[in-house]
């Protein structure tokens, strides 16, 4: 089949226009969380972008401490950043579950969920009466994850844990960065984001196994443990050397040439190529096809060796270094080999693709109005992942959940409400809608 | 009814420690996986995520083995293999087929038809091109989930631009846009050379790519369970790798400014960051008022916490080298051991309002001699038949109670599992196996 006609065939099968005409795979599961900050709440919010019914649970009032982080205090439209991206596509409700009364509440709805997640400190939940083993009985088949730093048990039980004390631990932050400089931390949340998404897959394959058997379980998730895993050869490399991984800058020692150059009018320009057909093809684009039939550099194993990639490498990035990207890449194209400049957040902002492939995601949020968030990342042609709101205010969907699927009257809600069982937002930034809310948009019921 | 008499850590971890892993089920073990992927971690991860449920994951490689075999640092080999997919050839069957080969596509064909999923890494539109794409074998197997790997993914204008780059995980990473704000920040006292976007040490858009490739799989398998039906995914890792970049597009859109690089701090929480110990680097944080009141008093420092009350007079650029100074003058004087020791005793106490959180940096070689990860079995050492003994990371971060992920063997030689795969699949015996081999299909 001719290739023009597969693109097209592609852009037809993954349109954005056709998404929500489509099925969602995870719209029979119900997902109870009672999270904060990030390793917990991007957790169900990648399901919900699946289709997953997710009733964020909050503290009346002040609610998640995610509700503050943005980036140097910019709120936008009373809302923090950091906040909105794990927001999407859940449903927002508020139940002190210090209460007795608000214990109950939140054990009827897990009782009609098939998840839960949590990410309180090891046993908090247990203590408060609301751990695995209370819920367990009330729903035998549930599935219930609690995302944390070092699990739920062993010596480190007791420390609280971050992103970056994961990052730190684990060896991540030393392997990043340049020779001679310190480990470098990630610029990102990088093991509560990546965390997350594990935990979500321990999700979808225990509901896999609930599918075949009926049988839930309970998941330990320790974000620590995820990002070992995701450090590639650095433990069979000291396992089998007794050395120590450092840290190379850019460069990939295990692939070479594999590295970030800077190019004449100045964008830094990752390149790589390995194949005997790619290397060649690299070494004609720099018009050096003598260096393809040079023996220190003959195959990626001869190349890894250190002098041989210094040599390389000082060659490659003395061609970047003369020629502008627009010309480098060209050249990939022309050649194939891969190469691709930074991109920053402007670069993906404005890029064509991203915005076709809807990694761009505009949206027409009824209570937040016109926004862009970043889109979903595996694109499913039947099934397609969306986002159809962004994030809604502390308690802004407590009438309606627990009218739906609690069977509570607005008498009882009320009742809840001035014992403080059940509540609303505080007047404070980021816990409320915008300035500009009509008191109307975006509430389902009443 | 439920034992609650016992402490929650003892009971849980009679239910969950890894020591029992092999007396359980798997989740996964219905499924049979086709690993078709070339030169490329993030699709070898996506099958290696699977197999640890339990999928029956046939790697399938050309019969000079697959390119990925030999990514490995300074060209360490470990008899045929690299470091790299030694570390990724588990749990899999190994197998030789030469797709170049029209017979050799016909047995992929028969293959696929009875395969639940397959994942592949070839360029846009190759394996289209080739008659084993999508497109094709979703005729011969209506159920089939089948997930392409590539950075630049199947549609989109770059798509059919960039159709002859290769997937690299240099690629993936830079075109995520976690380097552009990842590095040291542009300050002139700062070497040039180090003064530049920073990619992630490992594998990360790779690893990201595969993990989402996992996700998008399982989630499929999901709905075929309701509808019967497979479907097509397209992965494209560095939107994988992007969607950890934080707010990054949403912060683009509102503020039409660019966040940068600033080291090891972060611009939307602080303290959050490393700072030097006499003998290393610690990361240590305090940035909501409760917990920022409480660094100030393991620092006995209580006099800096109204300098800077709010997170966002924290947050301020001006502010945080001050802060960052006045906590180095303390945490200098202290090993990182001790830091943490100081940190851990004030947070135990009984009436500590707040909690700091606090690590050493490691060397990975110093994580390997902490307890936690050897009683938690973090890692194995295994004898290996093939390739002697290695240390390997277990998939240790879902610890299951019925259904454990969990590491089987290492890695097969190139072609080990020809006899066993084709002859349970196809019913190839020995003679047929010698026959294809003899005209260079595997």
């Amino acid at each position: 089949m001719a290739k023009s006609d597969y693109f097209q065939w592609a852009a037809e099968t993954f349109a954005l226009e056709r998404i929500f005409e489509k099925d969602e795979a995870l719209k029979d599961v119900k997902i109870v969380e009672l999270c904060t900050l990030i390793l917990g709440p991007a957790t169900p919010a990648y399901l919900a972008e699946f289709g997953a019914t997710v009733f964020k649970v909050e503290l009346p009032g002040m609610g998640d401490t995610m509700r503050s982080l943005t980036p140097w205090g910019h709120f936008w439209k009373k809302q923090a950043l950091g906040w909105l991206k794990e927001a999407r596509n859940k449903y927002h409700i508020a139940i002190d579950v210090h209460h007795e009364e608000g214990k109950e509440l939140f054990k009827r709805l897990v009782a009609q969920a098939d998840v839960v997640v949590e990410n309180l400190r090891a046993g908090t939940m247990d203590k408060w009466g609301i751990g695995y083993r209370d819920l367990v009985e009330i729903n035998p088949g549930l599935i219930y994850i609690a995302n944390n730093g070092f699990g739920q048990w062993g010596p480190y039980v007791e420390r609280p844990s971050y992103d970056a004390i994961a990052q730190s631990e684990s060896g991540m932050a030393w392997i990043s960065g340049f020779p001679g400089r310190l480990p470098m931390k990630s610029g990102i949340w990088l093991c509560d984001y990546y965390g997350a998404l594990k935990a979500a897959v321990g999700i979808l394959a225990a509901l896999h196994y609930r599918d075949r058997t009926g049988k839930g379980q309970y998941i330990e998730y320790s974000q620590a443990e995820n990002i070992m895993r995701a450090m590639d050869w650095t433990w069979i490399y000291q396992g089998i050397t007794g050395k120590g991984r450092d840290r190379y800058g850019n460069r990939d020692v295990a692939i070479c040439p594999s590295d970030i150059f800077k190019s004449k009018d100045g964008e830094l320009v990752a390149l790589a190529a390995t194949t005997d057909h790619q290397f060649k093809a690299l070494c004609q684009a720099m018009d050096k096809p003598e260096l393809a039939e040079d023996p220190r550099f003959l195959t990626n194993l001869e190349r890894t060796k250190e002098e041989n990639a210094q040599a390389l490498l000082s060659v490659v990035r003395e061609w970047v270094a003369s020629r502008t990207w627009f010309e480098i890449d060209r050249l990939a194209r022309k050649y194939g080999f891969a190469a691709e400049k930074v991109y920053s957040g402007r670069d993906h902002y404005y890029d064509e693709h991203f915005e076709v492939r809807g990694f761009k995601w505009h949206i027409d949020d009824p209570i937040l109005g016109d926004g862009v968030e970043e889109g979903v990342a595996p694109k499913l042609s039947e099934t397609p992942g969306r986002i159809k709101w962004m994030g809604k205010a502390v308690g802004f969907d407590n009438e309606y959940v627990f009218t739906k699927f609690l069977g509570l009257t607005v008498d009882e809600l009320k009742a809840l409400e001035e014992k403080g069982v059940i509540g609303k937002w505080a007047d404070f930034i980021g816990r409320t809608p915008p300035d500009d809310w009509d008191g109307k948009s975006g509430k389902i019921f009443p | 009814m439920v034992d609650k008499t016992r402490p929650w850590e003892e009971w849980i971890r009679e239910h969950d420690d890894p020591e029992h892993t092999l007396e359980k089920p798997e989740a996964m073990d219905d499924l049979v996986v086709l690993d078709v992927s070339y030169g490329n971690m993030a699709g070898l991860f996506t099958s290696s995520i699977l197999s640890e449920f339990g999928a029956f994951v046939i790697k399938v490689e050309p019969p000079q083995g697959d390119l990925a075999r030999k990514f490995t640092p300074y060209g360490l080999l470990c008899k045929d293999t690299g470091l790299g997919y030694l570390n990724e050839g588990r749990n899999k069957y190994h197998v030789t087929l030469n797709l170049k080969t029209e017979e050799g596509r016909e047995i992929y064909k028969e293959l696929a038809a009875k395969a639940d999923v397959v994942i592949e890494t070839f360029k846009p539109g190759e394996a289209d091109e080739m008659g084993i794409g999508f497109r094709q074998l979703k005729d011969l197997n209506p159920g089939l989930v089948y997930c392409a790997i590539h950075t630049y993914g199947q549609f989109g204008p770059e798509a059919e631009k960039n159709r002859k780059k290769p997937d690299y995980d240099v690629v993936d990473q830079a075109r995520c846009g976690i380097p552009a704000v990842t590095g040291e920040p542009d300050d002139p006292d700062i070497p040039e050379e180090v003064r530049a976007p920073t990619k992630q040490g490992n594998w990360m858009g790779w690893y990201a790519g595969g993990c989402w490739a996992a996700f998008g799989i399982i989630t499929a398998l999901l709905w075929r369970f309701k509808s019967g039906k497979g479907q097509f995914i397209d992965m494209a890792p560095p939107e994988g790798e992007a969607k950890f970049c934080d707010y990054h597009i949403q912060w683009y859109h509102q503020a039409k400014r660019l966040r940068g690089r600033v080291g090891p701090y972060d611009s939307a929480v602080f303290p959050y960051t490393f700072v030097k110990t006499s003998d290393g680097v610690c990361f240590i944080s305090g940035f909501s008022d409760v917990n920022w009141a409480h660094l100030c008093n393991i620092m006995n420092k209580p006099e800096v916490k109204d300098m800077f009350p709010t997170i966002f007079d924290r947050l301020n650029p001006e502010n945080q080298p001050k802060i960052h100074h006045i906590i180095e003058e303390w945490s200098a004087r202290l090993t990182s051991k001790e830091l943490e020791e100081v940190v851990m005793k004030h947070n135990l106490e009984p009436d500590a309002v707040g909690v700091v959180a606090t690590a050493k940096v490691n060397w990975p070689l110093d994580a390997l001699g902490e307890d936690h990860w050897w009683i938690r079995k973090t890692f194995t050492r295994i004898e290996d038949p093939n390739y002697g003994e290695l240390l390997l990371v277990n998939p240790a971060a879902n610890k299951m109670t019925e259904t454990p992920p969990r590491l089987k063997w290492a890695c097969r030689p190139v072609g080990a599992d020809n006899l066993f795969v084709y002859k349970k699949f196809l019913g190839y015996g020995p003679a047929r196996l010698e026959e294809l081999k003899s005209k260079g299909v595997i």
